[in-house]
């Protein structure tokens, strides 16, 4: 019995005809009578051939690779070999540091998102800031809506240096001496004969010195005894060696309150000279309903500030203080009670001069312009330097 | 293109490969190479996948050449042109399995490839399996059938290298090794097949 490997050599020399030809004619008349012989011819020659492809394969494969290694060879020569030629030095190439690479090619990767990004975050912010100022205009609606009175100086000198020259090219004269007119300027009025004076807080806030001008254009220095921020009110007394005393005070201060509806005036300076103005007592609480101060239907302008309040008889009821910018002619004075109770206390506290607040009225009866000829020297120019 | 290397038509290429010309086939694959690698490098591929791509598809074509089965209905240019085509959709739609937005727009071109790939590609399996009943069969039936038939080396040689006193022991080794290699081979086509 022949073995498979016999067959195999069988096949073998048959394939490459190295049969005799008896041998052959045998073989062929064997596989064509009996299929299971002529099966295992069929994987034979199927094994061999595919042996053969699988060679073939394989050594076309190191063709191939090797074509394409001279490819890569000859195209890195001819890189190098272009430059030898024309002699050309290679271009400076930037370095770039790796970092700088890794950035540079995250920014190509994301730059579209990273524009995003940054747009929403500045939407985000100014969306964020305008918010807030909303509401905070929403949180205090009507602050906005108060002024207080005292006046900007600096504003109204640039005006006046501009008259001064006009005037001086007119009659061609020495040009004026030049008084520091100071920054801020508000109204005041005297308390007490010896030399206490009234006015609002805010016209004497942040005062390096102050300075006292009367009616008739005497000048004092003056310095802060007292301040009460919440009312607006402050207390000053002159501390000039030339100052004599006011003389005996023609009005006198209100201890109750005020009446709705009662004709008041008040003297003030909001500009270089005294002004009048009129009007009534329009409610009993101020801004916001700040049981301090009166409302009242006077025109009052910067300048006003800590000027006295006085009823028809002459009683000082209040101090202007300020007004409100929405609101047609309501301006707002502290009442003269709490001024009262403030000078009570610091009476009582027994600090320095005491306050010998005057208790009659000498203007009761008389007519207006008589009261004011009267009023007029009490009332004073406070002027604020920083 | 250097100077004095002769150039061909599609026909003489064809020829030229037919008979083992090397220098042919060598001048057959620097001539289309840029095309294909320009191909891939467009349709987000690297220089080495191209360089992959584009000897599988010389390999096709140069089997069939030598084989004498091709029927070349276009240029030699075109088909490897939609072979290599055809090879990297593949591979990039295996790489990705995202083959929707592909530089795909282009007419269908009637040469032949398809038929031809998948012909090639039952050859590649059997190839495939054909290693590997190599890599189990174990020494030294390995080195012998793969110096006869891969290497070709004569029998006479094989017997010198490896120590038989005689050819016709050398050639009984072979064809028992040969055996063993059909057992390894067929059970495993066999199986591959019946899935």
């Amino acid at each position: 019995m022949k073995t498979e490997a016999d067959y195999y050599a069988l096949f073998d020399a048959y394939q490459q005809g190295g049969l005799p030809a008896t041998e052959r004619a045998d073989l062929e008349r064997r596989l064509a009578a009996d299929p299971a012989f002529a099966r295992q011819y069929a994987d034979f020659a199927a094994l061999t051939t595919t042996l053969h492809a699988y060679g073939e394969r394989l050594s076309t494969r190191r063709k191939l690779h090797a074509i394409q290694a001279d490819m890569d060879a000859e195209a890195a020569v001819r890189q190098t070999g272009e430059t030898l030629q024309t002699s050309i030095p290679t271009m400076p190439t930037v370095y770039i540091s790796p970092v700088e690479r890794k950035l540079r090619q995250f920014w190509g990767a994301h730059r579209a998102t990273m524009m995003v990004a940054a747009s929403v975050a500045v939407m985000a912010v100014f969306t964020t800031l305008l918010g807030l100022e909303w509401w905070r205009a929403a949180q205090r609606p009507s602050l906005y809506g108060y002024t207080v009175l005292r006046r900007e100086v600096e504003r109204i000198k640039r005006n006046q240096r501009a008259m001064n020259k006009a005037i001086q090219q007119v009659d061609g004269s020495k040009p004026v001496i030049d008084l520091n007119p100071g920054k801020f300027s508000g109204t005041g009025f005297a308390l007490t004969a010896d030399g206490y004076l009234v006015t609002s807080y805010h016209v004497i806030q942040g005062a390096d010195s102050l300075l006292i001008e009367s009616h008739d254009r005497q000048r004092y220095r003056a310095e802060t005894v007292f301040t009460d921020v919440a009312r607006d009110l402050a207390i000053l007394r002159i501390n000039d060696r030339k100052f004599a005393g006011f003389g005996r005070l023609p009005y006198s201060f209100k201890r109750g309150a005020a009446d709705l509806g009662e004709k008041v005036y008040t003297l003030g300076y909001p500009r270089e000279d005294l002004v009048f103005n009129d009007g009534s007592l329009s409610a009993r609480s101020g801004f916001e309903g700040d049981t301090a101060f009166y409302q009242i239907s006077i025109p009052v302008n910067p300048g006003n500030s800590g000027g006295p309040l006085l009823d028809d008889r002459g009683n000082l009821i209040g101090i202007i203080s300020g007004r409100q910018m929405d609101m047609q002619s309501a301006a707002f004075a502290t009442k003269s009670s709490y001024l009262m109770r403030l000078v009570d206390s610091l009476a009582a506290a027994g600090s320095g001069q005491p306050y010998n607040v005057p208790r009659t009225n000498l203007l009761t009866g008389t007519s207006r312009p008589k009261q004011i000829r009267k009023l007029q020297d009490y009332v004073f120019v406070v002027k604020v330097y920083e | 293109m250097g100077k004095g290397v002769p150039s061909y038509t599609d026909e003489e290429f064809v020829a030229a490969i037919r008979h083992g010309d090397d220098r042919a086939l060598a001048q057959l694959y620097r001539l289309h190479y840029p095309m294909v690698s320009h191909y891939v490098l467009q349709n987000s591929g690297t220089e080495d996948e191209a360089k992959d791509v584009y000897q599988e598809g010389v390999m096709v074509f140069y089997e069939k050449v030598r084989d004498g089965s091709l029927e070349l209905s276009c240029q030699i240019k075109t088909y490897l042109y939609a072979v290599c085509r055809r090879l990297w959709l593949k591979r990039l739609s295996e790489k990705t399995r995202f083959s929707g937005r592909l530089d795909d727009h282009e007419p269908f071109l009637e040469t032949g490839a398809e038929a031809d790939l998948a012909a090639a590609e039952e050859r590649d399996q059997q190839f495939a399996l054909m290693g590997e009943a190599l890599d189990r069969i174990g020494e030294p039936c390995r080195s012998l059938l793969e110096g006869f038939y891969l290497l070709d080396k004569s029998m006479q040689q094989l017997t010198a290298e490896f120590g038989y006193t005689n050819p016709d022991n050398a050639k009984n080794q072979k064809y028992k090794c040969l055996v063993r290699l059909k057992k390894l081979f067929f059970t495993h086509y066999k199986e591959e097949e019946s899935f």
